[in-house]
Order: C-alpha cells, then structure tokens, then sequence
C-alpha cells in the first residue's frame, strides 16, 4: 500500500498537478483580476485553439514521430475558409473546406512519413514552411475580414450564463474521446507499443503504417478545427494565423510528462500541463508582459521542463530496479531523439 | 586447431610490445619473461573481484589469470557474472573490492578508454564501429596517423590498415565504409583495430553468435595467429563445442563465484555442463513421441526479393521440421515471407489445403501463423509493458468487452499458456524487462501461444538462454507438438537440431539443399549440405578466405557495389569505371551538374542572370546564408539541428548595429567581437542544454529560437537599426571587390575552407563524425561527446553571430524580426547539400554547393517575378524533395547492393 502511494507521488503527473495548484495559487495572489471570471473566459478562450493541437500531438509524440506542423495546417486551413468567406460563400461551406484542407495537409504528411518513409521531423519541418508558405501565395498579405457573425460569436462568446467560452467546447468534447482512446482501447495499447518497440509492435501483426496514418490526419483534422476558431476568435483569416502555436503546443505535451523517447505519457498529464500554460499566460498578460516576453517564457519553460523530466529519469533509474530504457537511436530509422540529443 | 603447450610458445617468442603514448606506467613484456611455472608471462589478471549491482551480488571472490598466447574461455548460466566480468575487465564497471593486474601492477580504470589505454581490447556483438566511415579510419579510430603538419594522414592510414586486414584475413579495399561489410567482417575490422592499438588483452564478448560454421574458422584461425602474436584472450560464450575447441582453459562461473578453471583436455563438456549449472541434467532433449497428421503447411516454388527460391516444403501436424543452414543462407528470410513480413514474388502457400496471401504479418497471425524472431529484446516484446500487455498484444483486440480494454479478458486469453510454461514471476503486472531472458522467452512463448496458432515458427529460440531455460523451453516445444502444432525450428545450434527435430532441411544460398530424415540426420551430413563442400580442417587463413564460398547476400548481407569493382581484377579501364561510378554517385557531383543544368538554360533565357548586379546580390545573400549552413554542418553531423540561428543572427544583427550606432568611436572590430560574442553565448547555452541536459535539440533550439527573438525584441523596444546608422564605409569593405569577387564571398569561402579542412584533417573533426555515427561507439575509443556536441553548437552559434554583423551591415536596416525564418533557408541548404540528418555523413563543399543551389534556384524563381512571400513555400518544398530523393537514392544502391 505504502508502495503505491510511493508510486502514486513519484508521478510525473503528481508533481505537475502540485505545480499548477502552486502557480493558480500565486497567480491568484500576486495578480489582481487574476480571478476574475471574464478574465478566466478569456484566457481559455486564447488556448483553444492550442488545446486541440495538443490532443493528437501527444499520440504521435508516444508513437515516436512528431508534427511541428500543426500551427501551419491551422492557418492553411483559415486562409482556406477566408477565402470562401471572402468569395461570398456560406460559414458552413466554409468551415467544411478548412476541414478539408487539414485532412489532406494531415494526409500529406502522412504520406511522407508511412509511405516514403522519411523522417516525421524532417518532414513536418518542411510542411510548416510549406503550408506557411502557402497562405501567403493564397492569400498574398491582406487578410479577409468580412466574418459571419456565427463564426465570431462562436469565437467570442460564452456559454449563455456562464464563463465558459463557446470556443473550448470542441476540446471539452474531445479531450475525454482522445483519452478513453489512449487509455481503454485496444487502439491506444497499439499506439504504446509502437512507441515502446516499433518492431515488436509490427511482428505482433500491429498494423503501425495505418495509425501513425491516421493520427498524423486526425491531427490535421484538429488543427482545420483551430483554424476556424481563430477565425471566429480573431474576426479574420490572415496569412499569419495561428504563427508559433507550435510552440506552446509542443511545450504543452513534453511538460504534460509525454517522453520524447514514445511510449510513454498519459493525457491527465497534458490536461494539467494545459492549464498551467493557461495560467501562467493569463498572469503574464495580466502583468503587461509582450508577446515576445511570453514567448521567452514559455521557450525557458520548455527547456526546463525536459532538463527536469531528464533528472527525474537519473533519479529514478538510480533508486530502482528499473532496467534502463533501449536508446533509440539502435534503430535504424531516425526517430524525434535522431536528430536529437546523443545517448 | 588444438593449441601448442605453453612452454612450447615461449620460445617461438615476438618482438616486445610498445604501447602508443603510455599515460600510465605499465612495464612491457618481453619474450625473456616467463613465470616462475614456466607457463607463459600474465597479461592480466582478476584477483578476488566482488561487485554488486544494489542487492544483486552479481561477482564475489572472483579470480582468475589471461596468459600471453593462450585463451581462456569464460562459461556459465546468464547470470552467472560472465558479462560482469567482462565490463570489468574492459573498464565499465569498477569492482567493489578485489584487484585488477594488468602486466603484474595493479591498476584502477575508470572508464573503457583506460582500459584501452592499458592495451585491453573488447570485441562483441554491438561492434563500436563507425558505419559512415571507412574500414582504415574505423582501425585507427581514438589513435589516427598523423602527418608531419601535424594534420590527419589518410593515405598512411589506408596503406597501413591493408597489413592489418591481411592479419585478420578479410581482403576489402581499406576505404570501403563499414556500414557495407557483413557482421562477421565487421567484428574482423573489431579485431584489427585491437592490433593497431597494440592490445594485449583481448576480450571476445560472444563472437561466434552471428557467424556460420564457415565464419567460424576463420575466426578461430585468426585467434591461432593471435596467439602467435603473444596475445591473451579471453572468449565468453554459450556453445560448448566451440569452447572446447578454440579455448586452452575454461573458467566456470555459477551464481557469481568462480567454480573452477581447468585445461580443456582435462575436462569434458558433461563435466562442464554439470559445474555450470550445479546438477546433472539428465536430459537437454526430450524424448520424442511424434504423433504425425495432416499437412498443415505446404508450401510450393516459394520465392523472394529477398534472396530465396524454389522453396517446397511441407509441415505437418505434429511434427517439428528443423532448419539448418550457414548465416545468409535465406532461413530467417523464409520464415519472414511465411509470417508476412516479406512479399513473396513467386510460387504459392497453401495452409490447411488452401491458398493464402500473406500481406502482412497480421494477415498471417489471423490464419493462425506464429513467428518468434531471434532478436527477443528487440522485436518480441515491449520493455516498458507488463507481462500481461506483453502477452496480450496480437489479441488484444480479442480482449474486449463493450469495445474497452478489458483485464479480466485478458487474463483468460494468456493465463493459462502462462501457467503452461511455469513463468516465474511476481505479479501479472510486472514490467517484462526487468526477467531474466530465459523467462523473458516464455512470456514470448505465452504470447503467440495465445493467438491458437497451427504453425509456429521458432526462429533460434534458445540463443543467449542459459542451459536450464534452454531445457525447459525444449520441453515446452516439444509437448506443443503432440498437442498437433506443426514446428518449423530454424537453429543454428546443430545439437538443437539434431536433438529436437523429426525431419531436417538444410538450406544454401536461398534454396533449400538437401532434407534428413531423423535417422540419417548428422553433424557431417548437415554441415555438408550447408556448405556445399565436404568438411576439412581449414588450413592457413589466406588459403581459408580464398576458398569461402560467395555466400548469396540475405536480407541484411550486403556487399558494396563498389568494393566489387575495386577488389576483382584491376585492369585500367574497370580502375577508370569503378572510380566514375565512385564519383557518380557523390553527392556533389549531383550538385554540379544540376547547378549547371540550371544556369545555362537560364542565361540562354534571362541574360540579367549574368549581370554583375544580379550576381553580386545573389552571392552575397547566399554568403549570408553560407556562413550559418556551415556551423549548421557541424551540429547536425552530430545527430542533432540547431534552428535557433535565425533569432542568433537577429540578435546580434541588433547588438551590432546599436553599437556601432550608439558608440561610432568606438572600432568597428569591437562591434564585430561583441557580436560574436553574443552569437557564442547562445550557441553555448544550446550546447550545454543538448549536450550535457541531454535534451533532444529540436526541442531545445525550438525554445531557444523564442527566447533568443524575445530577448531580442525586448533589447530593441521597438527600435530598429536605420540606413545611414551603419557608416557607409563599412559596407564598402564588404562589397569591395578582389579578383571579381567580393570581401564578404571571399569570407564565406573562407569560412568553407576553414570548416572542410577541419572536418577531413583534424582529430576534432573526425571526431564529430564519430559522434553522429556512433555515439557509444565513440564513448567507447574516449571521444568526449558531450564537449564535441558543445563545440559544434558553439560553433554554430559564432558564426551566426559574426553573420549578424555581417548581416546588419550588408543590408543597412536591422529590426526586432530580422533574420526570422533565416532557420528553415539554412535548413534547406544543408540538406539539398547531401547531409544526412541521422548524423555522421556530409561535407563541406557539399553545403557550400547547396547553399549556391539553393539560392540560384531562388533568384531563377525572383526573375520570374515569383513573390518574396512565396519564397518560405519553395524552402519547404525544397526540404521535402532533397530529403525524398535522398531517401530514393539509398533505396535503390541498398537493392542494387543486396543483388550481388
């Protein structure tokens, strides 16, 4: 019983939760209007669309690829469905091309990575270039501005009665789906093995081609949904929408005790690590602190938050009986940690 | 093979031994040195060593002698302490109490560099060689030849490595890369290393483990030649056979403790088998009740891209079919086209009297085919699961209830093959590697077990299994069968074989060379059937490699295409072909030519191409780039990316013109020097986080590449750098031209030259080489990762602090977002340039050349009055499509390769 509790402590996700309980608390000391309910809306509000970045990001961090890609794929999409807005079509034919556009830049991706079998990184670095790239060509530099006004309040408003933004609603829906998946079904034991032993996954007939397929398009499916709530959000599609999402939603997962190693992580951690980068930029904006400064945080953040998982893994491997975990880079193919750090 | 008596070899007696810049003070050995027995001088010794891994005893009181010219063989159940002793002995591990005595003096290593330094040598499965590099940089790996400048000498390093590799009888061209030899050739340039660095004490972790019978003798007649050479040796492994018959004394380790050290002729192998496991085992082979029924499998005119054809055979119920044959014979290859891990290209499988396609190996388990790999750790099971999702991952959809997961199902789906095998273990729930591997084996057992299977295919199932695991897992595969399983046994253990099964196939080069009945089945009739030749003794090593047959290259076997060209008769004109082809196939010649293929279609139709305007600013730009792609070669030949550059070029930009603005007293040289100043710091901070923080450095460098740009904009406050802040004079400095070019490409060219040389010439250079291609590899000859990493970031970032200087004062104007995105361009360069992203392979002159490539192609997109905003687009594109071909490219030489 001891143990467990023991065990239970050790979590990466304990001591997470402990730091986000500690962050709430002096943010809510130290910041006024920290609290305050319109303040909470809004904050949510300006991480919606990195929520659903984050979801299918940390499965296919735990399968060993990665997408750096997702905020390129969410303002495609945007400049996407601006352009339909702004060619006089309907929000809802609209919103229906984003999802198209982020199925087939998923898709593209995928393609790369299961069918020529090249590097996710190498690719997805590409593709945020790409993608980037071509909402300039599409869009040139002025950005659309005439937004239904159902898109906006989507983006805007809250819950009638409440100081739930309308906008997180898509990751409240889908936060809980992603997790059973993980957690309860015979898919996500795949997506875990795939990340623990590539090979012994395959030779247990675990069709990997197929899900790391279907994750890299379910994340281009959740980043078209950001595109539209930026819209919504923003009242516009611009060509530099959604710029440097990458960022937080890549410090969200690796802080969320997702191991840049795969195999490991679960979603209770990603959820607690969302809301501590929601806080700690609520605070920040409170306290009059630039976007560039918060972006310094939040870098700073990161690299912290892998130096410290690092430790606790020395830690843990020095106290207990745990056999060291196979690098991976024997493997033939490069991985995340291929271009990565040595040993 | 037997070996001389000891007194007998001090005679024969060989030059004293040096060793090269002896740190330590180690007295050499002489030929006049003999103990006071007679027997021959020790070389190294274990004089009661303990070590214990926390309350794991795994040696106590372990002692025993290496002698000059003599092998001692080291045997025992896994767990015994074998591999304890071995890392002891080779540095890894410092014992708890006990001496190490290399030479008669005590010595205490710290690491395996020390223990090289001591002239004690370990060659094993994982060999520390570099895939990238030739076989004559892999021998002198950790002591390169030096010129007299005091710079690298490769051609030295060729000429001599040829003598070594004669030593070792392997006939390669020296500069063949390593990544093109089979494994057995490669632990051959192992053992050559260890003669170039002098090695007196020479460790053989497991040698014969991935070699064929053939393999074999020619190792065991490049250790006679070792002997010879007053080398000692120490050979650990689990074939008894062999032991006895390469091995003059054998040390029996059980449970950690020395049991006994005796001569080989004074001891039988019953003898040994019963000292190493504290018992006598009555019987390793189960007695076999074969109860034969239907054909299960019957396969017909199968064959494979991977190397095997004209294959029939057939299965039946009941029955266990052995598969005997050298390494590259094509078994594991067949089994791998029956699991559906391969396509077969040709003839059918029928199962169960029907035709099946197998497409995938989950195709294969649904029609009730079970394949166990041999490499256990590696493809058969998931370290981090449980044995319970080990056991359950072929079914686990079958474990469900409702669509969930469900536990109680899944323990009715594995409990009782578990309990069937009698794994120990504490709980379902206990992370499967942290069991030894004979349970390990079990759980494999348990699991395929479990998916109901009607064939199984055991591909070496008790390789590295100790002999009381081994027995057990013989017992279990024998009741199997009478349970109607139809067994396909693919060993390399002819006892195993012999032993186990009911009928034998041997297969050569692919195809499948002859069948026994049990009966008739024998060592000599197998062993023949495999090699195609009748057994002898195998003379000297020279006549002993001349007469290996040309093994047909298997799945993993390949040989260069090169190599072919160079090693067979040299006339002139296949020299001239096989040099062509060589220079074909760099990466820069590819570059060339399409750079030309570019540029003359284009002056043909733009002729401002070739304007000195045009070709100025094009230059300079891609000199801009050049100089960061050029510390960017040197991260990610060490397996890493540093995309921060851009922000570091911003930054410094910044810093370098306020000074210059703020200070214009102050010399210019100044600004210069804080600018890369800052540039340094950056690339410091990135390399202590990857190197030592050991944190992937996408990661990292993404962080940094916003800390950078935030601490860059907080600087500069919303204030930029303006025409006319940057004196006018210098700018011309930058744009005056010498010889037609101006300062800044001279710079660049420069910085191209410095780098290039450096990279080829330089112990430093090399080294980062090594820590791409093998980053324990290198750990092991004492490269110390960890500052090369932190160099080559440092590097990075110093050049990208003096491009920010050059940067603000080429364009005049610098702001808070100057240089953002630069990263990707540089990016782009560096793979277009043929770099590879795995580490451990590009050049210089590449990456100049795709720098050049790349901005051509993007002032051929400018004149077509392309927008500057689409220009990110074409870096994406250009990313995707050099890497892709890349991709194609090694695709194609690895089919072309595996034909021959």
């Amino acid at each position: 019983m001891r143990a467990a509790v023991l065990g239970w402590l050790g979590r990466w996700e304990t001591v997470l939760a402990a730091c986000v309980i500690a962050l709430l608390i002096v943010a809510y000391a130290t910041t006024p209007g920290f609290a305050d309910g319109f303040n909470i809306a809004n904050s949510i509000s300006l991480m919606s669309e990195k929520s659903l970045m984050i979801l299918p990001l940390a499965l296919l961090i735990i399968t060993r690829e990665i997408d750096i890609s997702v905020a390129s794929i969410g303002g495609l999409s945007a400049v996407c469905a601006g352009i339909m807005l702004r060619d006089g079509h309907s929000a809802g034919i609209a919103v229906g091309v984003a999802i198209v556009v982020g199925l087939c830049c998923g898709a593209f991706n995928g393609f790369c990575v299961t069918v020529l079998g090249l590097p996710s990184l190498v690719v997805t670095l590409g593709t945020l270039a790409l993608f980037r790239g071509l909402c300039y060509v599409l869009l040139g530099g002025t950005p659309v501005t005439v937004i239904p006004t159902s898109l906006i309040d989507f983006g805007n408003n809250n819950i009638s009665g409440t100081y739930v933004p309308l906008d997180i609603v898509p990751f409240v829906v889908l936060a809980p789906l992603v997790a059973i998946t993980l957690h309860r079904m015979p898919t996500g034991r795949r997506i875990y093995a795939i990340g623990g032993n590539p090979d012994t996954a395959r030779y247990s007939g675990v069709h990997r081609s197929k899900i790391k397929f279907g994750l890299f398009v379910v994340s281009g499916l959740a980043c078209s949904i950001a595109g539209v709530i930026s819209i919504g959000r923003t009242s516009q599609a611009s060509p530099d929408g959604l710029l440097g999402y990458e960022l937080d939603a890549i410090t969200i997962v690796f802080l969320g005790g997702v191991s840049f190693l795969g195999g490991r992580g679960r979603m209770s951690g990603v959820v607690w690590s969302l809301v501590l980068l929601t806080a700690l930029r609520s605070a920040l904006q409170l306290h009059n602190v630039s976007a560039y400064a918060q972006g310094t945080a939040v870098g700073v953040l990161l690299i912290f938050s892998l130096l410290l998982s690092n430790l606790a893994r020395v830690v843990a491997d020095k106290l207990g009986t745990r056999r060291r975990r196979r690098t991976p880079h024997t493997d033939a193919r490069p991985t995340l940690t291929g271009v990565g750090a040595p040993g | 093979m037997r070996s001389q008596a000891p007194s007998e070899r001090v005679d024969a007696g060989l030059p004293a031994h040096g060793r090269v810049g002896a740190d330590q003070a180690v007295p050499q050995l002489t030929r006049a040195a003999a103990g006071a027995d007679g027997e021959a001088q020790v070389c190294a010794e274990l004089l009661r060593v303990s070590k214990a891994f926390g309350p794991t005893q795994a040696v106590s009181d372990v002692s025993f002698v290496l002698r000059a010219g003599e092998v001692l063989a080291l045997v025992g159940e896994n767990g015994a302490g074998k591999s304890t002793c071995v890392k002891i002995l080779g540095g890894i591990y410092q014992p708890d109490s006990g001496q190490i005595r290399i030479a008669g003096e005590d010595v205490t290593m710290h690491s395996a560099l020390d223990a090289r330094r001591l002239g004690i040598a370990v060659v094993n499965q994982y060999p520390g060689l570099f895939g990238d590099l030739s076989i004559a940089e892999n021998i002198f790996a950790g002591k390169p030849l030096r010129g007299g400048t005091g710079l690298l000498d490769h051609g030295r390093m060729r000429r001599d490595a040829v003598g070594y590799l004669d030593r070792v009888g392997l006939r390669r061209d020296p500069s063949t890369l390593v990544s093109a030899l089979r494994t057995s050739e490669q632990q051959m340039v192992q053992i050559a290393r260890a003669l170039a660095a002098e090695a007196t004490v020479l460790i053989l972790d497991e040698p014969t483990a991935a070699l064929s019978t053939r393999e074999v003798d020619t190792l065991c007649a490049v250790i006679d030649q070792l002997r010879n050479s007053r080398v000692s040796m120490m050979f650990v492994g689990h074939r008894l056979e062999e032991i006895f018959r390469i091995a003059d004394r054998v040390a029996i380790l059980r449970d950690g403790q020395l049991v006994d050290t005796r001569r080989t002729e004074q001891i039988t192998e019953a003898d040994a088998v019963r000292l190493m496991v504290g018992r006598s085992l009555t019987a390793l082979y189960p007695d076999r009740h074969a109860k034969i029924g239907d054909v299960v499998l019957q396969v017909s005119g199968l064959a494979a891209a991977t190397g095997v054809h004209d294959i029939d055979l057939t299965i039946r119920s009941g029955e266990i079919v052995g598969l005997a044959g050298l390494v590259g014979s094509g078994r594991t290859e067949l089994a791998r086209v029956l699991f559906g891990i391969d396509h077969r290209s040709a003839g059918t499988i029928r199962l169960d009297d029907r035709e099946v396609t197998l497409r995938s190996p989950g195709d294969a388990l649904a029609r009730g085919i079970a394949y166990i790999s041999e490499d256990r750790r590696g493809q058969s099971l998931v370290e981090d699961f449980s044995i319970l999702d080990n056991a359950t991952l072929p079914v686990v959809k079958k474990a469900t209830r409702f669509g969930f997961v469900s536990k109680r199902v899944e323990m009715a789906l594995v409990s009782s093959p578990l309990q069937q095998l009698s794994l120990r273990f504490r709980s379902y729930d206990q992370p499967v590697g942290t069991l030894s591997g004979g349970n390990q084996q079990k759980v494999v057992l348990a699991k395929w077990l479990a998916t109901n299977p009607r064939l199984l295919i055991l591909d070496e199932p008790t390789q590295g299994i100790d002999v009381a695991a081994k027995a057990e897992v013989h017992r279990i595969v024998s009741e199997l069968a009478e349970q109607g399983l139809a067994i396909l046994l693919i060993s390399s253990d002819m006892p195993e074989v012999l032993g186990m099964s009911d009928r034998v196939l041997v297969m050569r080069r692919g195809q499948l060379a002859a069948e026994f009945a049990r009966a008739e089945a024998t060592q000599e009739a197998i062993a023949s059937a495999a090699t195609g030749a009748r057994m002898h003794a195998a003379g000297p090593v020279a006549a002993g490699v001349a007469s290996l047959p040309k093994v047909r290259a298997g799945a993993g076997d390949v040989a260069s295409a090169v190599d072919v060209t160079v090693a067979s008769e040299a006339t002139p004109t296949r020299a001239l072909v096989g040099w062509l082809r060589v220079l074909a196939a760099r990466r820069e010649v590819g570059l060339i030519g399409a750079l030309l293929a570019m540029i003359i279609p284009i002056t043909l139709v733009n002729s401002r191409f070739l304007s000195s305007t045009n070709l100025a600013s094009v230059s300079a730009e891609a000199t801009l780039v050049g100089f960061v792609a050029a510390g960017q070669l040197l991260v990610v030949l060490t397996r890493n990316i540093d995309v921060s550059v851009g922000s570091v070029i911003g930054l410094s930009a910044y810093l370098f013109g306020s000074c210059v603005k703020d200070h214009p007293s102050t010399p210019i040289i100044v600004a210069v020097l804080i600018a890369a100043g800052v540039g340094l710091g950056c690339g410091l901070v990135n390399g202590l986080v990857v190197g030592y923080g050991k944190v992937p450095s996408i990661v990292v460098t993404l962080g940094t590449l916003y800390v950078y740009r935030g601490i860059d904009s907080i600087l500069s406050n919303g204030k930029e750098i303006a025409p006319g802040d940057i004196p006018q004079s210098v700018q011309n400095v930058l744009s005056h031209n010498v010889l037609g070019v101006s300062t800044l490409v001279w710079l660049g060219i420069a910085v191209f030259v410095i780098v290039g040389v450096a990279l080829r010439w330089t112990l430093h250079g090399r080294e980062m080489y090594q820590v791409g291609s093998n980053p324990e590899g290198a750990q092991l000859i004492g490269v110390p990762i960890n500052r090369r990493v932190l160099t080559a970031f440092a590097a990075s970032g110093l050049l990208a602090g003096l491009d920010g200087a050059l940067w603000a004062s080429h364009y005049g104007i610098v702001d808070g977002q100057s240089a953002g995105g630069l990263e990707l361009t540089v990016v782009a360069a560096v793979v277009v340039g043929g770099v590879a992203l795995r580490g451990g392979y590009g050049s210089a002159l590449g990456v100049a050349l795709g720098t050049v490539a790349l901005f051509t192609i993007q002032n051929v997109l400018e004149l077509a009055k392309v927008d500057s905003n689409d220009l990110p687009a074409f870096y994406g594109a250009a990313i995707i499509v050099a890497v892709t071909l890349d991709m194609l490219i090694a695709r194609r030489s690895r089919r072309v390769k595996a034909v021959l």
